[in-house]
């Protein structure tokens, strides 16, 4: 210890002095010396008043102690979030303002300075990595490249099949899967609760969101039904060829936005308008306008479920959907 | 004891010896180098916090019937995942305290993330050698951003459920391999049952010990490669001006670490976050309007509204819609980013290695580029809250739609000249050095007045030290200790020899 | 249909409008004063108990409307004027809710009318609703007492989800809806604003028939607006108007990540970086030293 207290001293430090005049080559070429005062300001506090930065701190630190203290007396008395919040933060907050405190003003201010190198490797270094790694890898490797091409024949077949329980365990194949819906001809439409929609349920300007029997809640199933407001509770012709699809007002359409696939469950009844509340998305339906998808950016209008009433007045699905509903994916293709 | 045991363990792992350097270590403190420790010290949060809420979630779409103490839940078939949620926030002690403090630590790490990145873009800290570090940091922000968005996916209400659904027809609408994909991490069509418990374990194992991986490799090259620095205070390409690891740094940023926990915990105490008991089970028929996902997805969510309803159709095939914005842009956003040095540095020429930063106005096309990038991704990020700002500013929503899908493209336009003229004005500006010098001015009996100079206090001329090796420190650390004291002369004899004045070699200036 | 055709006429015309209130106060005298003109009051009672108090009510509910709301839709409520729809029929809720929310009489043009202090208090309402709805039968009558003891707020909860959240989000705190219309916050509705808008569907909102939410499930979501959307359970603190993430992306980065870098302004060392009387050469690159090692 004394020895490094006096760095002066000759060869004293490995540092310097003129011992590393005579250093192997390749390390830091030897260097004039500076002085530097015990005295220098660098070595100093930061702070003016040690003392009262001390105290400071110690009030700080009792702060935390208080903090974490009032956090252990909050949890015991199960008091409500705020408190914890309050007093756990304002424990960590007495802490921390307390050790940056310390760390700013009661250490050496500097600043002190540390020696930097380029990131690269001398030419020598490289030279001699190289050197070794392809003198060995020739005798080793090299001369058994078919050994090589072996090895690496396995492990790019393992590669590969670990992919597949990798991946194809996950799940079953698409196939068919964004096609299909609950739906089905002479389907009911019934309510999430399972009742049968009537005739009579819903008002001018009503709504209600249902489903096939078999798949009521069914993400892909769910479907929009809505009575029109104007309607003079004839038959709704939302375009050529759909014209028994729209029965006394009532029209149906799949809920699942054909951008997103978000429900599409925003009805405007004065509007005739239907919004997606995700991307906002418009869709026009009504007379001549089987929900055109008019502002916004999906790119499709919602498919529309051809509806029926039976004689007991109950309203069913004359067939399902005549396209897939909800978003498009890569096999959809055009119509 | 203590000694004893560092004794039988250094004989055995030889800490002494690797550890010196480390000890000496000098980092910059500049403040805006402590913007990563921020992202830092809130995944330790996050980690923290994120361990007591697995003790208690219950990661199942199983559906069970809610019963307790949040009546408007009583009787309601929920998933087990939103159940126990709920049950964690009403019923574990501290457990919302632990919720609300992870998701805003979510919030700040990712934050931090971006805010270091535009610092290190900025000054330009991403130039060789740094390159690595700069990739390391931009996939350490997409495992951010894909680990935020599974964090709020987990508890399985009506408003992340919404979120899956579009991840889900984003996934769906990759060319060729979407429906497989989508089709396998669901489990099958959306939603079933098992996507809640895969992301569970994505989000608890895999995605944090990656993070916790590059994290490692990130502080591995920043200590290796050493930080970077502004210039002044002696600062050179040769060496690295700050404060030395043990004790100054370590004693600050450890006190950094309690001040981020404190701010998060504060936070977590009087600023509720996704209060899922008012939102409700996901289902998958039902809705709610205003549906956000987190900031740090918004841009995402901003750039599937302004996208116009355009789809690329062939026979048999289509690229849908949520591709573009979807899948697209946030792909050319990361490979762009990732490649930015590289990019830069085949523009520039410029192949040697930087360790002084630029200042932002001096590299004006780059600051002007960054800007302007930043200005577009803000807008999209305004973009997602279109129907919040129609409402608020009682204009129609179509109307701010409309107006989002002009200013994406036209924000950035302006911002980018605009940038770029305020740089080079900055360039030419006089810059007068900021140390404050103290001045008593004195009014004479006659009426005049006049200036005393006062000398510097200790502390004024601190930008103006020279930086002095750290070894020297070493070799003083007694004698500071005694001076912080106060208790006792330094300079003077001691045993006989003379103290005070050290030679350094000159090398390490 | 009604509403809206009220909807389209009050676009164009609400400057009409405007002018309207100020010129009922002047001719509208003409109207209470020839009452031969217009049918008597009494003449239209509705209910048996054709009391005085009742005819009363009749007769101020008639001059009311005479004075405030005849010029646009006419002095019998039908519309006739052709400026404003025809109210006979819709029932003495539709009219008190307009009325109790002061969408009515429209005062600012605008697609659709805000909320603002009611023009008239509470009895007045009654009487004028009275009389509109003693021109025809039918309509939305005016609620029934809701017993909202024995009511479920979890299901009321879940209906709630299903029907209302979509437009006036799941907090309640309303949002924009297509084409210039927004779904009105519903922190501040009375239960029987709750009623007569789901029976009555103003404007845009859809319709909802006894047999789409029966009275007992109206009951349940009337509970749970006026308990838990009017005052949400908030253990968590300041609750952010209900907007959800966006409100909160911009705490966490204001205040969050805003703290956090004072912090580390305060932790860090902020000496003025750059200036003339540094001397370091700091741009020099380093080629130049890898050169000197060489």
């Amino acid at each position: 210890m004394p020895d490094h207290l006096n760095p002066a001293t000759e060869g004293s430090s490995g540092a310097g002095g003129e011992a590393s005049e005579d250093r192997p080559k390749g390390t830091v070429m030897p260097a004039e010396m500076i002085e530097v005062s015990i005295d220098a300001p660098q070595f100093q506090v930061a702070a003016a008043n040690p003392e009262r930065v001390e105290h400071g701190i110690a009030v700080m630190f009792m702060i935390g102690l208080l903090g974490f203290m009032g956090f252990g007396a909050s949890y015991w008395q199960n008091y409500s979030n705020f408190w914890l919040g309050i007093t756990l933060g304002v424990g960590f907050f007495g802490l921390g303002v307390g050790m940056v405190a310390w760390g700013k003003y009661l250490m050496p201010r500097g600043p002190f300075s540390e020696a930097r190198h380029s990131a690269a490797p001398t030419p020598e270094e490289q030279q001699a990595f190289l050197t070794d790694f392809t003198s060995r890898g020739k005798v080793a490797i090299e001369r058994r490249g078919f050994l090589l091409k072996l090895l690496g024949a396995a492990g790019g077949v393992f590669t590969i099949v670990a992919a597949f329980p990798l991946l194809r365990s996950l799940g079953p194949l698409p196939q068919k899967l964004f096609y299909r819906t609950g739906w089905k001809k002479h389907s009911y439409l019934v309510t999430f609760e399972g009742r049968r929609v009537h005739e009579d349920d819903l008002v001018k300007g009503g709504v209600l969101t249902v489903f096939p029997p078999d798949d009521i809640g069914g993400a892909l199933s769910q479907t929009i039904l809505i009575r029109l407001e104007d309607a003079s509770y004839g038959d709704v012709v939302t375009a050529p060829g759909r014209k028994t699809w729209g029965p006394k007002g009532y029209l149906a359409f799949s809920k699942v936005c054909t951008h997103a696939g978000c429900p599409v469950a925003l009805w405007q009844k004065a509007l005739d308008e239907l919004l997606c509340p995700c991307h906002q998305s418009i869709f026009k339906v009504g007379p001549g306008h089987p929900a055109d998808a008019v502002f916004g950016p999906a790119p499709r209008p919602l498919p529309q479920l051809p509806l029926y009433i039976d004689k007991q007045g109950y309203l069913r699905a004359q067939a399902p959907y005549n396209e897939p509903v909800g978003p498009g994916f890569w096999e959809r293709g055009a119509d | 004891m203590i000694d004893n045991l560092y004794q039988w363990t250094d004989k055995r792992l030889n800490i002494s010896g690797g550890s010196r350097k480390l000890l000496n270590k000098i980092f910059p403190d500049h403040w805006s180098f402590m913007l990563g420790e921020i992202a830092l010290y809130s995944f330790v949060v996050l980690v923290a916090t994120g361990i007591f809420l697995t003790l208690y979630f219950v990661p199942s779409q199983h559906e069970i019937v809610y019963h307790g103490p949040y009546l408007p839940l009583d009787g309601q078939r929920v998933s087990e995942a939103y159940a126990s949620t709920i049950r964690l926030s009403f019923q574990v002690r501290a457990g919302l305290l632990m919720r609300q403090m992870h998701h805003w630590a979510a919030n700040i790490f990712v934050g931090s993330i971006v805010v270091h990145m535009c610092r290190v873009f900025f000054t330009g800290g991403f130039r060789r050698p740094r390159e690595f570090n700069w990739i390391i940091g931009v996939n350490l922000l997409i495992l951010a951003i894909f680990n935020g968005f599974l964090g709020y996916s987990l508890p399985d209400d009506l408003v992340s459920g919404t979120g899956i659904r579009i991840a889900f027809s984003i996934l769906e609408s990759l060319p060729l391999v979407g429906s497989y994909l989508a089709v396998w991490l669901f489990g099958g069509n959306f939603p079933g049952t098992a996507i809640i418990p895969r992301f569970f374990i994505i989000h608890v194992l895999i995605l944090p010990a990656i993070i916790a991986g590059l994290i490692g490799a990130h502080l591995f090259l920043l200590v290796k490669q050493k930080h970077t620095q502004f210039k002044g205070s002696g600062a050179t390409e040769e060496n690295v001006v700050g404060a030395p690891m043990y004790p100054n740094f370590i004693a600050k940023t450890q006190g950094f670490l309690f001040l981020v926990t404190a701010v998060t915990a504060l936070l977590a105490a009087v600023v509720q976050i996704n209060p899922i008991w008012q939102y409700g089970p996901y289902k998958p028929y039902k809705v709610s309007y205003a549906v956000q996902p987190d900031w740090y997805m918004g841009w995402l969510d901003g750039a599937l509204r302004v996208m116009p309803s355009w789809e690329i159709v062939f026979p048999g095939h289509m690229i849908p819609n949520a591709f573009f914005p979807g899948i697209l842009l946030p792909g050319l956003t990361f490979t762009i980013l990732m490649l930015w040095p590289i990019i830069e540095a085949r523009i520039t020429k410029d192949d040697v290695e930087h360790h002084i930063l630029e200042e932002p106005r001096n590299n004006p096309l780059r600051t002007a580029f960054g800007a302007a990038v930043l200005a577009f991704y803000f807008v999209l990020f305004g973009a997602s809250a279109t129907d919040v700002l129609a409402n608020y500013l009682s204009v129609s929503l179509n109307t701010v739609l409309v107006t989002f899908r002009v200013l994406v493209i036209a924000v950035p336009l302006v911002v980018f000249p605009i940038t770029y003229k305020i740089c080079v004005e900055l360039q030419h500006q006089h810059r007068p050095s900021k140390t404050k010098r103290h001045n008593i001015v004195v009014r004479s009996p006659e009426g005049g007045y006049s200036t005393i100079e006062v000398k510097p206090r200790p502390g004024d001329e601190r930008t103006h030290l020279p930086p002095i090796p750290v070894d020297a420190m070493v070799l003083v650390g007694p004698r500071t200790a005694q001076a912080a004291d106060g208790a006792s002369p330094t300079n003077g004899t001691d045993g006989g020899r003379v103290r005070g004045i050290f030679k350094i070699p000159r090398t390490y200036r | 249909m009604g509403l809206r055709l009220l909807r389209k006429i009050l676009v164009p015309f609400a400057a009409i409008v405007v002018a309207a209130s100020m010129a009922t106060l002047l001719m509208g005298r003409s109207h209470v004063a020839s009452p031969t003109s217009t049918p008597s009051p009494s003449q239209f009672s509705l209910t048996a108990a054709g009391s005085a108090s009742r005819k009363a009510q009749l007769q101020t509910g008639y001059q009311l409307f005479q004075v405030h709301c005849s010029f646009c839709h006419g002095t019998r409520a039908d519309g006739s004027t052709g400026i404003a729809p025809n109210l006979q029929g819709l029932g003495p809720g539709v009219v008190q809710l307009w009325l109790r929310t002061g969408w009515m009489p429209l005062k600012t043009p605008g697609a659709q009318p805000d909320n603002k202090p009611p023009a008239f208090n509470d009895t007045q309402i009654r009487e004028i609703a009275l009389w509109v709805a003693s021109l025809k039968k039918g309509g939305v009558p005016f609620p029934p007492k809701l017993h909202l003891n024995k009511a479920n707020v979890a299901q009321g909860f879940s209906l709630f989800t299903l029907n209302c959240a979509p437009c006036h989000t799941i907090t309640g705190a309303g949002d924009a809806l297509a084409d210039g219309y927004h779904a009105p916050p519903l922190k501040a509705v009375t239960r029987h604003e709750v009623y007569e808008a789901v029976r009555s569907g103003p404007q845009n909102m859809p319709q909802f028939g006894p047999k789409n939410i029966t009275p007992a499930q109206l009951r349940d979501i009337i509970k749970y607006v006026v308990k838990y959307i009017k005052h949400p359970v908030s253990p968590g603190g300041i609750s952010l108007g209900g907007v959800g993430p966006v409100a909160e992306g911009f705490v966490g980065l204001f205040i969050g990540v805003g703290g956090c870098l004072l912090a580390a302004y305060w932790v860090g060392d902020r000496t003025e970086r750059g200036s003339e009387e540094d001397q370091g050469s700091g741009e020099g690159p380093a080629g130049e030293r890898e050169a000197s090692h060489a």
